[in-house]
């Protein structure tokens, strides 16, 4: 029997702005998925490739990296890194295979707990409709 | 050609403490420092070998040594690269720079087979983009696994291609540390452990092909960095190895260094 998949979504925010607004979305009682498995860092510049992989391979379906918008980085430029980074590591994932759609980057502020939300719902949807990561890896 | 180097060397030992070159020894060829009286008729520059992790090991280790090194395109193009992570001082460094052959050009699928500070030889025709490289956007993801997979599960994590690396001088290396390898599986996880090395040398790889010519699997390792370096082109505009004064574009502000539009694979 066909137990329906749930899509296990691991979110690297960071300390100072998306943490702070996934905070706030739990005070304004705004639900969010419970698929998401929050991982704080102390800026979204300390998620190194490494960590993004070994999710990965840890079993989750999809990686969120969220931080603060550029130009509000608590250490002036660490977004910056992760702006370039993530793009170069969603291209690399896409030429070994693994389907790109499944690392996200998003900025979101310590009062957007509204955008927080809606993020974390479409990719968990998106992640739901392409399936386990390791269905796809074992084809 | 060789000549002219042979002269250029013996000129240069008046004024530099030694010259880093390759030297015939027995049968083979092998890394020399060659000091003021030594025979230079046994100066060699056949086969290729990255010999900037020698001037980058003697800096460190004699702070005051002016050296001198003969070297290709590829190896310029590691100096630069090390030079502006600290890794080689540009000060007590003198290029010898000769151009390689359209051959050599031609195997290593080589855009700049010659240094920028050429004293030997004449600049050949590049070498073509590897074919793989070049047909690779057209392939379905399932393909590109499947063609990683079955190349990657020959790796005996030898370490070799980081090892020859001129790039990889990090002196602790995430490849080793168990929080992300996991240590004793053979070949190492599908495709974490190379996935790093690629990520790592996005900025860094000059195209040497060391790698992959050091690769007792034969593991194609270039396509995926050729891949890299394409997008570290079109993504931030950065040609590792082509200019001293550019800054690691991924480790400065976005004002230094731009993202451009990303390109959708």
């Amino acid at each position: 029997m066909d137990v329906e998949f749930e899509p296990r979504i691991v979110a690297f925010m960071c300390n100072w702005c998306t943490y702070a607004g996934a905070d706030n979305a739990g005070v304004a009682r705004l639900q969010s998925p419970a698929n998401v498995l929050p991982i704080r860092v102390m800026c979204s510049g300390r998620v190194s490739p490494e960590m993004v992989m070994r999710v990965f391979r840890a079993g989750a379906d999809g990686v969120l990296v969220m931080g603060c918008h550029l130009g509000d980085c608590h250490y002036a430029s660490g977004n910056h890194r992760t702006a370039k980074r993530v793009p170069l590591l969603k291209n690399l994932l896409s030429y070994v295979g693994i389907n790109p759609e499944r690392l996200e980057l998003h900025w979101v502020s310590g009062s957007e707990g509204p955008r927080f939300v809606e993020v974390t719902r479409a990719f968990t949807e998106k992640i739901r409709q392409l399936g386990p990561l390791a269905q796809e890896v074992a084809e | 050609m060789i000549e002219e180097i042979r002269t250029i060397v013996a000129g240069l030992l008046d004024e530099l403490d030694a010259v880093v070159a390759l030297r015939r020894s027995g049968e083979g060829v092998a890394p020399h420092l060659f000091q003021k009286g030594d025979d230079l008729s046994e100066l060699e520059i056949a086969p290729r070998y990255p010999l900037m992790t020698l001037v980058s090991r003697l800096h460190k280790r004699f702070p005051a040594i002016r050296l001198g090194v003969v070297a290709r395109g590829c190896d310029e193009r590691a100096y630069i690269e090390m030079a502006k992570r600290n890794q080689i001082d540009p000060d007590r460094l003198s290029i010898i720079g000769f151009a390689c052959t359209a051959e050599e050009a031609q195997e290593c699928y080589c855009a700049r087979p010659y240094p920028q500070q050429l004293l030997v030889g004449t600049p050949p025709p590049p070498g073509p983009v590897n074919p793989i490289v070049a047909e690779y956007d057209a392939l379905p993801l399932a393909e590109r696994r499947a063609f990683w997979r079955r190349h990657f599960a020959r790796c005996i994590k030898c370490y070799g291609c980081r090892n020859i690396c001129p790039e990889c001088f990090c002196e602790a290396c995430a490849m080793e540390d168990a929080v992300w390898v996991e240590p004793g599986l053979l070949a190492p996880p599908f495709p974490t452990f190379h996935l790093i090395r690629a990520m790592h040398m996005a900025s860094r790889c000059v195209a040497c092909r060391e790698c992959e010519h050091a690769c007792p699997a034969h593991i194609p390792l270039t396509v995926l960095y050729d891949l890299m370096r394409r997008d570290m082109e079109a993504l931030l505009g950065y040609v590792p190895g082509a200019d001293i004064a550019a800054p690691p574009p991924l480790s400065v502000t976005l004002e230094e260094t731009p993202l451009r539009v990303a390109r959708g694979h």
